[in-house]
């Protein structure tokens, strides 16, 4: 840090303000002198906030070279320098371009993904200090037409050679150009791949970074067209102006992201004191992603019981995989994995959340594991209990077909039989058998009379053919007090909602007669996904339990509302 | 008088068919489910069909479904519903849309051969014929303030056989009072009670049965 701030001094120094001799561009207005100054020490400031975070190292100490690299050309034109000094500017400048390069493809953090990135920014250093390390040893300043920084002092000129460095500064400029426009086209295919979080990260970083990179070609093709370069030109100054600005403000992007990744880190940290006593499930993932700012963050809960994954309500989840730009990364507690989380890998490396998620924090997501494992519990018992239910129905419903098509046709035609032969016997004068015959029709119609109400108790016709309107609407016309039934929504449920509500009204209506009642109201109605019944009467308190509605209205998730002359019964209905 | 019986259990439909016999019906051919009742329909043109309302596949309403379509492609055949639970909706949506022509009974009636032949007549005549048994449950339905009670004796009387589906006419004859008598009833039945329906029309024994099952209250 003392190095980097002796340095920033020097630099400060070093820049010349005045325009007489004008060696830099620095000099050529106030506006140049402090988009200079802003450009480089805002490398060097980004640099150490980034450096001194572990997260970023790498990428603060290409922003430090690079603040180091920019003051290059000042150094080289710095009138009052030692000629040592002023040999030394040439060689750091062409780095400059370089370490920009570098630093903008290994955003976020600091490290190139890809060997395509790898393999051009090693050929981009390579250029950098063939270039450099070429001008230190061949070129004389003295010799060189186009020279205005610095025409007199090479401390490392080893044997003087006009024409060499001549190409090596051609090089060198269209060199510029091909790497300002890589830097252009790699960052905006980074920019448009990434994801929506990522880009939130990367964009006052990559942006001005883009721009700089336009701005260093900008400048090579300007020197290609006018080899002799006139700072205090309307081209060459504006180009200047334009390049400082883009890297103060990539400076700043770096700082700003250096200090959201901070903050992500604290939020995650504090995580635990944020979530409260008792929260309600799932709260975890949405302070998780809040706090990571990545809203389509998810986190798995591992129920080792029943060997698959949860999310916070207890719902079954895919076992959550990388990809698409997606980490997951293990909360372990007590050296046993809690929890996964996935999200965008942008945000803040999975070591970087499995390190910084807090103590409490990690007891947080071990709670809400167990109360998914809960929730999961019951779902799973709610699914077995309507099983249950379910098959119960199906089997009375088969019952009551069988009795339908077997007992009570054979009734009916031994019925019709007995007639039949009732009006043969009285055809044939026969008084006493044809007595017979009709009394033993008598029977067969009682019989089949007692039948039919049996097969109606066993299951209601009706329900499973017509719905609940109609089902409700014949009970009504048959029960033993007046009922006032409202319009019933006419349409159709699933079988195990219907038969819930059904018996839902039967059972409240016989338990109101048990009461001595003089009248039951039946309202139903369906208000979203809810199937609501009310039911009112006005026979003496008590209303008795109603113990297996409640059990078969769970079993569907809904809930039952009992009061001494009323009755509220919700029934989720998709 | 030919009719076509459609009825999916064979024991049930013969027993129907001897007693149609028995009682000098001819039947022109027997159906085991409503693709084979159309068709035979189509066909052989019978004056009525006789058709079981649970049929398959489903065996749910399937001979109601048919009814409806007879009565909308033929509107010259009678249909006759057989259904062994009194479920007034059935008998409401078969008026719904064709109230004429349209008879829906209790399967164990029917072996009382004298209704059926009844049944069928009042079909031929053009009256509609409704169970008894869903007449008088509904009239007897429990309500806590019975507009029914304004009624008299006599009317109410008048009320369950204009439920049944009787014209004026049968009903007269079914009194032993002259059709202008009923039809005054007629129209006192409908002023005390605030049907707004025809009181001569086809339509009326719908509004009846409806406004019976409506309860109390109801307009």
């Amino acid at each position: 840090m003392a190095i980097t701030v002796s340095y920033a001094i020097a630099s400060i120094v070093a820049v010349p303000r005045s325009a007489e001799p004008l060696t830099t561009y620095a000099g050529v207005s106030t506006a140049a002198y402090a988009a200079d100054l802003a450009a480089g020490l805002g490398l060097l400031a980004a640099g150490l906030l980034a450096w001194v975070e572990p997260r970023t190292r790498r990428l603060g100490l290409l922003a430090l070279l690079a603040g180091i690299a920019w003051f290059g050309p000042d150094w080289e034109g710095w009138d009052g320098g030692t000629a040592f000094v002023r040999s030394l500017g040439p060689i750091v400048t062409p780095f400059f371009l370089a370490l920009l390069f570098h630093l903008v493809l290994a955003l976020p953090v600091g490290r190139l993904r890809s060997w395509p990135t790898r393999g051009s920014v090693i050929a981009a250093y390579g250029v950098a200090a063939f270039v450099s390390f070429g001008r230190a040893l061949f070129r004389d300043p003295f010799l060189d037409p186009y020279c205005w920084r610095n025409c007199l002092y090479n401390s490392f000129l080893v044997h003087t050679d006009p024409g060499l460095a001549r190409t090596l500064d051609d090089v060198w400029v269209r060199s510029s150009i091909v790497i300002g426009l890589l830097l252009v086209v790699m960052g905006a295919l980074r920019l448009l791949r990434a994801s929506g979080p990522a880009r939130r990260v990367l964009l006052p970083t990559l942006v001005p970074g883009l721009l700089a990179g336009a701005g260093a070609s900008a400048y090579a093709v300007a020197l290609l067209r006018t080899p002799l370069e006139d700072p205090r030109s309307g081209r060459f100054s504006s180009i200047f102006l334009a390049l400082s600005l883009s890297v103060a403000a990539l400076a700043l992007g770096l700082a700003w992201g250096v200090l959201e990744t901070r903050r992500t880190r604290a939020a995650v940290s504090r995580l635990a004191s944020e979530l409260g006593e008792a929260p309600p499930p799932g709260t975890l993932r949405d302070a998780l992603a809040a706090a990571m700012g990545d809203p389509a963050l998810e986190v798995a809960y591992w129920l080792p019981g029943a060997q698959r994954f949860v999310d916070g309500r207890g719902h079954r989840t895919e076992s959550p995989v990388p990809g698409h730009g997606r980490t997951v990364t293990p909360i372990v507690r007590d050296g046993r994995p809690v929890a996964l989380v996935v999200h965008d890998a942008a945000l803040l490396e999975g070591q970087a959340l499995e390190r910084e998620i807090g103590s409490a924090a990690r007891l947080a997501v071990e709670n809400e594991r167990l109360q998914a494992e809960v929730l999961a519990q019951l779902d799973d018992l709610r699914a077995s209990r309507s099983r249950i239910v379910e098959t119960g129905d199906a089997e009375r419903r088969r019952l009551e077909r069988d009795l339908h098509d077997g007992a009570q046709q054979r009734l009916l035609a031994l019925s019709y039989d007995l007639r039949l032969a009732r009006a043969a016997a009285e055809a044939a004068g026969d008084r006493e058998h044809a007595t017979l015959l009709a009394s033993g029709g008598d029977e067969a119609q009682a019989a089949l009379g007692e039948l039919r109400e049996l097969a109606h108790g066993i299951y209601p016709a009706i329900l499973a053919e017509a719905g609940l309107a109609p089902a409700l609407a014949t009970h009504a016309d048959e029960a033993p007090l007046p009922v006032e039934l409202d319009e019933v929504p006419p349409e159709r449920y699933s079988t195990p909602v219907e038969t819930a509500a059904y018996l839902t009204v039967t059972e409240a209506i016989a338990d109101a007669v048990g009461r001595e009642a003089t009248f039951v109201s039946v309202d139903v109605v369906r208000e979203d996904a809810q199937l609501v019944i009310e039911i009112r009467d006005d026979g003496a308190a008590g209303t008795s339990a109603l113990l297996h509605i409640a059990d078969r209205v769970g079993a569907l998730g809904g809930s039952l509302e009992v009061e001494p002359q009323s009755l509220r019964v919700e029934i989720p209905c998709e | 008088m030919r009719v076509v019986v459609a009825d999916d259990v064979m024991l049930t439909r013969e027993g129907i068919v001897r007693l149609l016999k028995e009682a000098g019906i001819e039947v022109v051919a027997e159906a085991e489910d409503a693709d084979g009742l159309l068709r035979h329909v189509r066909l052989s043109v019978p004056d009525a069909a006789i058709v079981d309302i649970r049929m398959p596949p489903t065996h749910t309403d399937e001979g109601l479904v048919a009814a409806q379509r007879i009565r909308a492609e033929h509107p010259e055949v009678g249909v006759l519903v057989l259904s062994q639970y009194v479920e007034p909706s059935y008998a409401m949506r078969l008026l719904q849309e064709h109230p004429e022509r349209v008879g829906y009974l209790l399967k164990d009636r029917v072996f009382d051969v004298a209704i059926l032949v009844d049944a069928l007549r009042r079909l031929a005549d053009g009256e509609t014929v409704i169970d008894p048994t869903i007449v008088s449950r509904l009239v007897g339905r429990r309500r806590r303030e019975d507009p029914l009670e304004e009624l008299t004796e006599r009317e109410r009387e008048v009320l369950g056989l204009v439920a049944e589906g009787l014209s004026n006419k049968a009903i007269a004859a079914r009194l032993f009072v002259t059709e202008r008598t009923v039809e005054a009833h007629v129209k006192q039945i409908f002023l005390k009670l605030r049907l707004d329906t025809n009181p001569e029309s086809h339509r009326r024994v719908l509004a009846v049965l409806a406004y019976l099952r409506a309860g109390a209250g109801a307009d």
